[in-house]
């Protein structure tokens, strides 16, 4: 992933955050993380000019925030023009059929649910950070 | 004698409930009482009547014959005065044939009065006077035919004869006026007895119309009443099917709302987990890099090293750490369980017909190792199909022989007998009976309940199966049912409609 592409991280619970930052930098992925807590936040920021002029980004998406689901950011996102390019990885524990069917209709491109078991957690993390080290980033 | 006293107990009972058809027949039964009364009026009126004509034809035959006696009597009076004062013997012919009449008139007039006392002594005073009249009637014939009319005329002059013919008169006019009082009299009764029966029977008439009308009224009203409690009925019944609706829809709310609470709760449960988990590890690899800097230090400075610090991070730090993944990993499978009933709750029912011997088999057969391993046996009997959902019920049955097979008595082989029936109130009834552990009558309804079990703890497991097995009977609108003794055995009554209907939205297909 080049250097450029920014990681907009979307997570209320901030150990998880922490715990996910730490597992990226462990693939040896160096990409600028831009934490979220809130929904409103998020929306703000990644609708904002400068983020829709100057992309490309990356969102990781938690499912259960406080002011609102994952999923409206989901939606929000991907019936967005320019935004809907960016790629979504979920990053949630939820592992309910329905909610992961859900998120792949409304256009999610990973779903990744969080294993309790810390070793599974990081291990799960740190692959996705190898996959991330691969994949291309659209320009928004 | 059992009957009679059945029938008995029957008509108290009827005596005892005061219902609509017990009155009716009441008053029946008294309109015919009724009837039979009016009944028996006329009878005894008409009996009365057809007495009463013999007497008044007995009275007009006596008073007859009364006045034949007396103008028979006149005609030989008649006849003899003409032979007398003419001395012509037509006038005795006269005479002759009145006399020869008498007799027969007289024995009849007899006959008719019979025995009456009082009027038997005047008859025969009228007998009396009769003979001496005649005899003296006689006695002037004779003197007139032999000459003598002189003694004949003085002889009448001396006014025996008419003496005789008025006492006997008198007589007969007595017998005529006795015979007319008393068909006075007679008339009298029989006039008052046929307007006691023309009252007797309207009274009747009219009481039948009461009884008639009052039976009517019954009727009218245990119908208006029927109507009425057929209509509220309706009503109810009405109300009913909404209420039925209106409960379903909450049902089915409380339900959704409780299966989402299980999943958010369950959620919500597992993402401190995933923090408590993830530093957890963290720490270890903080442990791991105290202890290699403590080593690289005791192989230089030694005499810095406490031993405290030694024992601190190469065994208490292990040992909570350990600690809290154990206990970690035991609150996510609790939660797992948790999720997994909700998701069960929420999966959509498909019935289908269940072949249930072949279905029973085939879970029998796949514990087929576990129970032959110590010489154990499940025996299938016949079982009668089922219209349900396959995986709730293999899934179900699954658990309950899993169980049986499980918690079974290390000191005999186990035996598992699967049968079951049909039974009277259209429902299928099976029977798993194991000769296992059993479980205590104080456990009964214990283990059926989420994480709990019952006796020696010495097999692996959440205490999720029963409460998993029960709630998905429950599912399939079906009861299930422990009998057991510790020590003894325990079976399990599982009863099942014999068809699933599914309503529209009993579960997401998960």
């Amino acid at each position: 992933m080049s250097h450029s592409v920014k990681i907009v991280m979307v997570e209320d619970d901030h150990g998880h955050a922490k715990l996910i930052e730490k597992n990226i930098r462990r693939a040896n992925i160096a990409n600028d993380i831009v934490h979220f807590d809130h929904g409103d936040a998020a929306l703000d920021y990644l609708f904002s000019d400068e983020v829709r002029a100057h992309g490309p980004l990356l969102i990781l998406l938690d499912l259960n925030l406080p002011d609102m689901s994952g999923t409206d950011i989901l939606e929000k996102v991907k019936s967005d023009e320019r935004l809907r390019r960016a790629p979504v990885v979920i990053l949630t524990t939820t592992d309910d059929k329905i909610e992961i069917q859900r998120c792949y209709d409304l256009g999610c491109n990973v779903y990744i649910t969080k294993p309790v078991d810390y070793e599974a957690f990081a291990g799960a993390i740190q692959q996705l950070g190898l996959f991330l080290s691969v994949m291309q980033a659209p320009e928004i | 004698m059992k009957r009679i006293r059945l029938a008995l107990r029957t008509f108290g009972g009827f005596l005892r409930t005061p219902t609509l058809s017990r009155s009716i027949i009441a008053l029946l039964a008294l309109a015919i009482l009724l009837l039979l009364a009016v009944n028996a009026a006329t009878f005894v009126m008409i009996q009365r009547t057809s007495a009463y004509n013999d007497t008044v034809d007995h009275s007009q035959q006596v008073r007859l014959a009364s006045k034949d006696v007396l103008s028979l009597l006149a005609d030989a009076e008649t006849g003899q005065r003409g032979f007398m004062l003419t001395a012509r013997a037509e006038y005795l012919g006269v005479h002759r044939r009145a006399v020869a009449q008498l007799p027969a008139v007289l024995a009849r007039l007899d006959g008719l009065i019979g025995d009456d006392k009082e009027l038997k002594p005047r008859i025969a005073r009228v007998q009396t006077l009769y003979r001496q009249r005649m005899a003296l009637m006689d006695h002037t014939i004779d003197l007139t035919r032999t000459g003598r009319i002189g003694e004949a005329v003085s002889q009448i002059r001396s006014g025996h004869g008419k003496a005789l013919m008025d006492a006997m008169r008198i007589e007969l006019t007595a017998i005529d006026a006795v015979e007319a009082r008393r068909l006075a009299e007679r008339t009298r009764q029989s006039e008052r007895a046929s307007a006691v029966t023309v009252s007797v029977n309207a009274l009747a008439a009219l009481l039948i119309l009461i009884l008639a009308g009052i039976s009517v009224w019954l009727v009218r009203r245990y119908v208006d009443e029927i109507e009425s409690a057929r209509m509220e009925l309706d009503r109810l019944n009405a109300g009913l099917e909404n209420q039925v609706r209106d409960r379903t829809a909450e049902l089915t709310r409380a339900n959704e709302e409780i299966q989402r609470f299980a999943y958010i709760v369950s959620h919500d449960l597992r993402a401190p987990l995933v923090n408590i988990m993830g530093y957890t590890s963290e720490l270890e690899q903080v442990g791991k890099i105290f202890d290699h800097q403590l080593t690289t230090l005791a192989e230089r400075h030694p005499e810095d090293i406490e031993p405290e610090a030694i024992r601190a991070v190469r065994e208490d730090v292990p040992e909570a750490v350990g600690f809290i993944r154990a206990s970690t990993a035991k609150m996510d499978r609790l939660i797992n369980a948790i999720l997994k009933l909700s998701r069960e709750g929420r999966r959509a029912l498909a019935p289908e017909v269940l072949p249930m011997t072949a279905v029973v088999q085939s879970i029998a057969d796949s514990l087929h190792h576990q129970v032959v391993e110590n010489g154990g046996e499940i025996v299938v009997r016949d079982l009668p199909t089922l219209e349900s959902d396959r995986l709730s019920i293999e899934q179900i049955f699954g658990n309950l022989l899993d169980n049986a097979v499980k918690y079974q008595q290390p000191d005999r082989p186990i035996r598992i007998v699967v049968d079951g029936e049909l039974t009277d109130d259209g429902r299928v009834h099976y029977r798993i009976t194991d000769n296992g552990r059993g479980v205590s009558a104080r456990d009964h309804e214990r283990i059926f309940e989420l994480f709990r079990r019952a006796g020696k703890q010495d097999q692996p497991g959440e205490g999720l199966g029963l409460a998993f097995v029960r709630n998905s009977v429950r599912r399939l609108g079906g009861v299930m049912e422990l009998e057991s003794a510790l020590g003894q055995g325990s079976t399990f009554h599982l009863k099942f409609p014999t068809r699933l209907i599914v309503s529209g939205d009993a579960g997401d297909r998960l």
